[in-house]
């Protein structure tokens, strides 16, 4: 949150609030225990407004227009509803369609039932061997933290219209893939799965890639992909990076506090 | 297409950002389809994940990831084909030219086992009044029917 800017007052349903002005509409909402369902809103990037569900209206001169509480932007005297009928009606349609595009997702599923939506008119996906589980609504969170965060890119969207999977390239292990984890950390439908054999971390959507594990120096338990360690060296300032050590949080607090 | 071939067309293109799709349409016309290894390679030289760029040939119907044969028949499937009856047109060319394609990714595509013929499907020509239609290297066929194809299709070569 930027604390530099000016305080303002908005109207959430006849309800005044106090935000900063420039914040995420959605961000003051959540703070204020304002319900509104999203599924692709991350705030450590950029406002994309993909998965459609945060919809709300803004009273502009008595007039509404709907938009989503992703991307507005909050300023003085900015009046939101966010629980009208048209609103309720378009989330309803919206969650049948994810009910059809990811079957499998209970994140999807329970969330579909608070609107009493429990069945979808829409040709559920078929998602035999899918990597994803069949739990994928392409909201494409992954993909953009893979590229604008841990700047990998080692996955991307695949083919087109109702075809479209998120995956690696070719549908081939991916040496860019460092093991970090993100993409399934951002997750919201927890769609992608990872697993850890020990020595190998298999990422099991990302067409199985294996991404080695680093040991802790001091008790040789693993710790975490090799691939990030190197990162992380490459980024930091190379004294530090010397000083650097590869241990567990256990075995760090020991070395520590010695 | 070799290393030098690949440089030259990068280098058409001096503007860094809204290159890509230039580039590699240069390489779809020059070689006919866009080679694993060759898409690996522009990556590494423009910076570009492959992960993008395979997003984007996989996104389109222009490109293609398998060699093409001799000759391109494009079969339009739009609504009026389709109404017309395309998917007719299409069970005839496979069989004429012994083939069986895949449409498991939303793009069908097949080449004749001899490599003279490869058969893809478009989604609209824009000449829907004379639907159904192909294309055979850029030459178009109106108000196809199943019969008249052997003696289009003779004209590229082919025969029984």
């Amino acid at each position: 949150m930027d604390t530099t800017g000016h305080t303002v007052t908005i109207t959430i349903n006849k309800n005044q609030y106090q935000a900063v002005e420039g914040e995420i509409l959605l961000e003051v909402a959540r703070r204020e225990k304002i319900d509104i369902p999203h599924l692709c809103y991350e705030s450590s990037l950029s406002p994309y407004g993909a998965c459609r569900l945060c919809m709300v209206e803004v009273v502009t001169c008595g007039k509404t227009e709907m938009t989503t509480a992703c991307t507005v932007r909050v300023h003085r005297g900015l009046e939101i509803l966010t629980d009208t009928p048209d609103v309720i009606r378009h989330r309803k349609i919206l969650l049948e369609l994810y009910l059809a595009e990811a079957p499998h997702s209970d994140v999807i599923k329970a969330m579909a039932i608070r609107y009493g939506v429990t069945k979808t008119r829409f040709l559920k996906k078929i998602v035999t061997g899918d990597p994803l589980l069949g739990r994928c609504v392409l909201c494409g969170l992954c993909v953009r933290v893979c590229n604008e965060i841990m700047g990998a890119g080692a996955i991307g969207f695949v083919n087109r219209g109702p075809y479209t999977i998120v995956s690696t390239p070719f549908l081939e292990e991916n040496p860019a893939c460092m093991g970090c984890g993100t993409c399934a950390a951002v997750c919201p439908t927890h769609a992608i799965g990872i697993e850890d054999t020990g020595e190998k971390r298999i990422m099991r959507s990302w067409s199985g890639t294996p991404v080695e594990m680093i040991r802790c120096a001091g008790c040789g338990g693993y710790i975490g992909p090799k691939p990030v360690m190197e990162y992380a060296r490459s980024r930091i300032d190379p004294v530090m990076a010397e000083e650097l050590q590869e241990l567990c949080p256990a075995c760090r607090r020991k070395q520590v506090t010695r | 297409m070799d290393e030098k071939r690949l440089d030259e067309i990068i280098s058409r293109y001096d503007y860094p950002s809204g290159r890509i799709l230039g580039i590699l349409r240069d390489i779809q016309v020059s070689e006919g389809y866009i080679e694993k290894d060759l898409l690996r390679l522009l990556a590494e030289k423009i910076e570009v994940p492959v992960s993008r760029l395979y997003g984007l040939v996989t996104f389109y119907s222009f490109f293609s990831l398998q060699p093409v044969g001799r000759h391109i028949i494009t079969l339009c499937m739009g609504t009026p084909c389709h109404v017309k009856g395309a998917r007719t047109i299409l069970a005839t060319l496979e069989d004429l030219l012994g083939i069986k394609g895949e449409e498991e990714s939303g793009k069908y595509f097949a080449t004749t086992a001899d490599n003279q013929f490869t058969v893809v499907i478009a989604r609209c020509f824009g000449a829907c009044s004379m639907s159904p239609v192909i294309q055979i290297d850029g030459n178009l066929y109106g108000y196809v029917t199943p019969e008249k194809i052997p003696e289009i299709l003779a004209g590229y070569g082919w025969h029984p």
